[in-house]
């Protein structure tokens, strides 16, 4: 029962990072779009960056802490580049430059999102396993 | 190696044409005599002689003066081509017949003399007389100038225009020699050519004629060959005179002894095959390779193409579409949209366009006003485009047509007029926005978010100690104070200033107070300002409180002994009181930020760091406080401009990111000192103080369908994709933009540009100034070669470079403009070095005959020069950050600066000729001449080492023989002194946007030399960089791998 407790919480923690991804996604699409302005679209986004990045790096850490090794290991290339924007300080989006880097901010969030319902989608299946695994042993 | 028109080569060339196949003759006399014969013959074909006028004319419209840039023979004269069948075998000889002409007057080329002559019944010219035939060896030197004579005559023989002439023109000049030493830094030319060689050759076999002039290797032949050419080329005389002049000015350089005729060759054009359309193509060539067995290589040094003329303005656009806006305003890399996104891809160079919005107009041609009060101001309802001259109406004059989205609109009650048959609407003359490509419409209230705000000026002056032992404080406070009454705007203009060393100081400046009060804040932790209202006040009310500020600032700071300097916290402080109304932000800082937010620490110019992956890092601002002070400044309209003044790390990385996003400016003094920049501090503060100001701006360059404006470079921030923010823009500041098409394929025949800047004026009125322009979208490369503006390309290069330099290393990034100049350059071959087995030599289209040695230049200027011990840092910065705003011309000047001789103007007192500029290499500097060199920004006069005592001694007073350093040009009692002054004037009058300062230089005294002329010398090797002749062969070589 543990397990599927647990396989829950990663998958809403995912949901999440999910939402954060899209959320920033959808801000360089507006400010492509012309519907707000460089200002408050670079506001909202370095917003929730961080958040984003330490979402990511406790869901590392708790797959680690509840033995899915094979999980963790997943999540460790992303998060190496997280850290690695971050030490560059490069992990805020650039208002001055903003429009020079759209596409490639964006490029990069599509990726993370790719990898993001990856994971989710492993989640899922584990989550469901486990419960029909639990479900076995009542009959039993 | 002297640079041709291939393209009259061709024309000669092409058997088909009599005239040719004098032409050939000629070269082949040049280059060889022996090939020739054989060719000369082949040549025969002889066309009609009309095709031989024509050419004469196509040569002539060349080497005109007036055009000198343009190859392109008027089209009238391009009609040669097409009558002219297809040429077999164009030998290159247009090259080596260089020789010819004189264009300079007193060396007239031996070269010339030899084609010609033959050739002269064609054209009915006496072109006849230069017969003699050199001896067989150096044939092309013989015959002076019989070219004149020929048909082209008259205009050739003044059109100097082009650059060979120029060094012909000062014969006395050690060219000649320069020559010789220049061949042998060219390493290259040995082993590419040999491979070349030998493709030329077997190539010529099968054009006989065409061999020779390349090949000229065998002498012996030449006598033969010679008269087989005469017949055969009778006809052609004309235009062989022409080539002689191309080259003529070589010619006249160099002894006929050093070149061994072989070199000359210009293994031309062959065009076979060409159609008579692909013969109309123009291109120059240079030849670089060398006959083998010849001890030089094949470049003449002399003969490479020099921007002598400065910057030419691309004409044929003006000429297609004579309602475009000027070339002032815009200017696009090439007028030839590509029609395809294959095209574009095949077109390595950028497309876009270079936008100085507010261009000064000179008198008489100001930008029209027009009110549209009533109808209010028409645009389009779809696409938003003005009014303008391209528009058409239908309906008889009811719906008028938008020229870039082709919507129909209704044209309002009140802007009705009758249209007649053509489409001409009745009121035209009444209506410059319909006729007129630059103009400029008052907005009505829908364009304001606010009232227009006030020309608002705010000075944030740094009174550290090094400030006030410098003089900067005094210069400064003087300045402004005398700027006072011709700040535009009055009796608007606003007002403020904020001092700074540790801590803050604030002015109220009301208009009750006698004196202004000082408020000093210290807590740097957290800025307040100390009051409300009163820091930044109304000039004209509070007039005599800024006097008495002023008059009392530099002795207020005097015995201030602090070393400090809390930039940081002022420059919030700054925002604060100035964020309600926006406005220019002044900034006077002398040392490096030491305390509070936006410090910034010594990190110097690391060597380790050069040549690694951190090495931008150093060019790139610190601390994310600045760019994030520069967005909220733009947020606000403020413009900043930074004054630096450091002998030492000021950072300009840092503080220029302020001036970069804020449409602002970098000034930059390095070492200041009042006794030495005072002028030119003046001089700039008072300009920027002064000029004609927009404030809180935006900007949009509308294009047509199917193109988009994708990436834009210079000093702004960009508030939507395409919509730049400009808090001040003025006539100094201009933009570039790269074009992408949208569409795989265009079906427009034209596409039109529309500049839009939206400004509040200083008299308080919103105002909307539109330029319009339409350029022609072509289906052919070549068309786009054709078109295409060197200045802009260099401008849009420059910027791109720059920007590279903050993401990488400074080599890549001259890497990148290099390659991309290859690879422009091997596209064009491959467009025509086949047919016309060119192998041996460099071609470029004419209107691009100067992109590399302005490449060269670019990668040679201070901004991406060599690597750490090259260029202190913060110079690299600076000017980058300005360079990143010059408009075209200023910086085509920077690139390759004026260099001319004055001293026998001194002496002898002629008239003064401002435009006699020589090439810059060290070779054109005479040990016994006075010289001025002059970049845009300061003048270094170089006194050459056997210099007349008298002209030092009269121009420098008794101190000529001490430290230049401390010498002070200034204006003495005798003639000399105020001649050399009023030439000093004249320069400065053609530049006024800043002030050139005055360094002296003596021939010899390093490092003072080699850091102010030696640098400039874009054509000698310097530091490891290639040196002109070298740079054209490794372009040359480059071009050849995989073409």
């Amino acid at each position: 029962m543990g397990d599927v407790l647990a396989w829950l919480l990663f998958f809403f923690i995912l949901i999440a990072l999910l939402v954060m991804i899209v959320f920033q996604l959808m801000c360089l699409a507006d400010l492509e779009f012309d519907y707000i302005n460089p200002y408050d679209s670079a506001s909202r986004i370095n917003k929730v960056v961080l958040p984003e990045f330490i979402t990511q790096g406790i869901l590392c850490l708790l797959f680690l802490v509840t033995g899915h090794w094979v999980m963790s290991l997943l999540c460790v290339p992303y998060l190496y580049y997280n850290v690695n924007l971050y030490l560059r300080r490069q992990h805020f989006v650039d208002v001055t430059e903003i429009f020079n880097l759209l596409n490639w901010e964006k490029k990069q969030r599509l990726f993370k999102l790719g990898y993001i319902i990856l994971l989710l989608f492993m989640c899922l299946f584990w989550l469901i396993y486990n419960a029909l695994e639990d479900d076995e042993e009542h009959h039993f | 190696m002297g640079t041709e028109n291939l393209n009259r080569p061709n024309y000669p060339l092409r058997p088909a044409a009599t005239p040719f196949a004098a032409q050939q003759g000629t070269t082949p006399f040049g280059s060889s005599g022996p090939v020739v014969g054989s060719e000369a013959s082949a040549f025969r074909p002889a066309p009609p002689a009309s095709s031989q006028f024509q050419r004469p004319p196509l040569s002539s419209g060349p080497f005109v003066g007036s055009e000198p840039t343009s190859f392109r023979p008027p089209p009238s004269i391009r009609p040669n081509d097409l009558v002219r069948p297809p040429p077999p075998s164009l030998s290159s000889s247009y090259g080596p017949p260089a020789s010819g002409f004189p264009s300079s007057p007193a060396p007239p080329p031996p070269s010339i003399g030899q084609v010609p002559p033959p050739r002269t019944s064609l054209t009915g010219q006496p072109v006849a007389p230069p017969l003699t035939r050199p001896p067989p060896g150096q044939v092309p030197l013989t015959q002076p100038q019989p070219p004149s004579v020929p048909m082209g005559s008259p205009p050739q023989s003044l059109k100097m225009g082009q650059p060979n002439p120029n060094i012909p023109l000062r014969p006395d000049q050690q060219f000649p020699p320069a020559r010789p030493n220049a061949q042998p830094s060219a390493p290259l030319p040995g082993p590419p050519y040999p491979t070349a060689r030998g493709t030329y050759q077997p190539a010529f076999p099968g054009y006989p004629n065409a061999q020779p002039s390349s090949v000229a290797q065998a002498p012996p032949m030449q006598p033969a060959s010679f008269p087989l050419q005469q017949g055969g080329f009778a006809p052609a005389a004309p235009p062989a005179p022409f080539l002689g002049r191309q080259r003529g000015p070589v010619s006249g350089i160099l002894p006929s002894g050093l070149y061994p005729g072989n070199q000359v060759q210009q293994h031309g054009i062959t065009p076979p095959i060409a159609p008579s359309q692909a013969l109309a193509e123009d291109f120059s060539s240079l030849s670089l390779g060398s006959v083998p067995g010849s001890f030089e290589t094949g470049l003449d040094v002399a003969a490479l193409p020099r921007p002598l003329d400065g910057d030419v303005d691309p004409k044929p656009l003006a000429e297609m579409y004579p309602m475009n806006c000027s070339s002032r305003v815009l200017r696009l890399t090439t007028s030839g949209i590509p029609n395809s996104q294959s095209l574009a891809s095949r077109w390595h160079l950028p497309v876009g366009a270079v936008v100085c919005p507010l261009a000064e107009f000179p008198f008489g041609e100001e930008v029209p006003v027009i009110n549209f009060a009533t109808t209010g101001i028409i645009r389009c309802r779809r696409c938003r485009t003005y009014v303008n001259p391209y528009i058409t109406f239908t309906d008889s004059g009811r719906k008028w047509k938008c020229n870039i989205c082709s919507l129909l609109n209704d044209v309002p009650g009140d802007y009705f007029a009758h249209v007649d048959a053509s489409g001409r609407r009745a009121d035209l003359d009444q209506r410059p926005e319909l006729t007129k490509g630059s103009v400029e419409f008052i907005a009505p209230a829908e364009y304001m978010v606010r009232p227009p705000m006030p020309p608002l000026y705010f000075f944030l002056i740094d009174v550290s100690i090094s400030a006030v032992r410098s003089g900067m404080l005094e210069i400064v406070a003087q300045t402004i104070k005398s700027c006072l009454d011709s700040l535009p705007g009055a009796p608007r203009t606003q007002i403020g200033f904020i001092t700074y060393d540790s801590t803050i100081h604030f002015y109220n400046m009301k208009s009750s107070l006698m004196q202004p009060q000082m408020m000093v804040v210290s807590d740097l932790d957290d800025i307040f300002v100390p009051l409300p209202d009163d820091l930044l006040v109304n000039l004209s009310e509070s007039r005599g409180v800024v006097d008495a500020f002023l008059d009392s600032l530099p002795s207020m700071f005097q015995d201030n002994m602090n070393v400090e300097s809390a930039f940081g916290p002022a420059l919030k402080a700054a925002f604060m009181v100035m964020s309600q109304l926006g406005g220019k932000l002044l900034i006077f800082q002398n040392s490096l930020p030491s305390l509070g937010v936006g410090r910034l620490r010594l990190r110097g110019d690391d060597i380790r760091a050069y040549g690694t992956d951190k090495e931008h890092t150093l060019r790139v601002p610190e601390d994310p406080f600045y760019k994030q002070m520069a967005a909220d400044f733009t947020k606000y309209q403020i413009a900043v401009n930074v004054y630096a003044f450091s002998d030492k790390y000021t950072d300009i990385a840092s503080l220029g990111t302020l001036a970069k996003y804020t449409g602002g400016q970098v000034y930059y003094y390095p070492s200041f000192q009042s006794s030495v920049h005072s002028d030119k501090l003046r001089h700039e503060l008072s300009r920027d103080l002064t000029r004609e100001t927009a404030w809180e701006a935006v900007m949009r360059i509308r294009c047509g369908k199917g193109v988009r404006f994708t990436s834009y470079h210079g000093n702004f921030m960009l508030r939507s994709t395409d919509l730049l923010a400009l808090p001040a823009v003025d006539c100094d500041k201009a933009y570039a933009a790269q074009l992408s098409l949208e569409e795989t394929l265009l079906t427009t025949q034209t596409v039109y540009f529309q500049v839009a800047l939206l400004y509040t004026s200083s008299s308080g009125e919103r105002r909307i100034r539109v330029h319009t322009a339409a350029a022609p979208v072509v289906a052919d490369l070549g068309e786009m070669y054709r078109l295409a503006d060197t200045g802009a390309i260099i401008s849009l290069f420059s910027r791109l470079a720059i920007e590279k330099t903050l993401s990488s290393k400074l080599e890549d990034s001259r890497n990148a403009v290099q390659l991309r100049i290859v690879k422009a350059l091997r596209e064009y071959r491959n467009l025509y070095a086949v047919q016309h087995r060119l192998s041996g030599r460099l071609i470029y289209p004419e209107s691009l005959k100067f992109l590399p040695l302005y490449g060269l230049a670019l990668c040679k200027s201070a901004a991406l020069r060599g690597g750490y011990s090259d260029v202190q840092l913060d110079d690299r910065c600076a000017a980058g950050y300005t360079m990143m705003a010059l408009p075209v011309k200023s910086l085509l000047k920077f690139l390759y600066p004026n260099l001319v001789r004055v001293d026998e103007f001194l002496v002898q007192g002629e008239e003064f000729d401002i435009t006699r500029r020589i090439p810059l290499t060290a070779e054109s500097l005479d040990t016994r001449g006075l010289y001025i060199l002059d970049d845009g920004f300061r003048f270094v006069i170089w006194f050459g080492r056997s210099i007349l005592p008298d002209i030092a001694r009269n121009l420098l007073g008794e101190d000529f023989t001490g430290d230049f350093s401390k010498v002070k040009l200034s204006l003495r009692d005798n003639e000399m002194s105020r001649k050399l002054m009023t030439i000093l004037d004249q320069f400065r009058a053609t530049d006024p946007a800043y002030y050139q300062l005055c360094h002296l230089v003596r021939q010899g005294e390093q490092p003072r030399e080699g850091f102010f002329l030696l640098t400039h010398l874009v054509e000698d090797q310097i530091g490891g960089a290639n040196g002109y002749a070298d740079w054209m062969l490794l372009l040359f070589r480059q071009v050849q791998q995989n073409a």
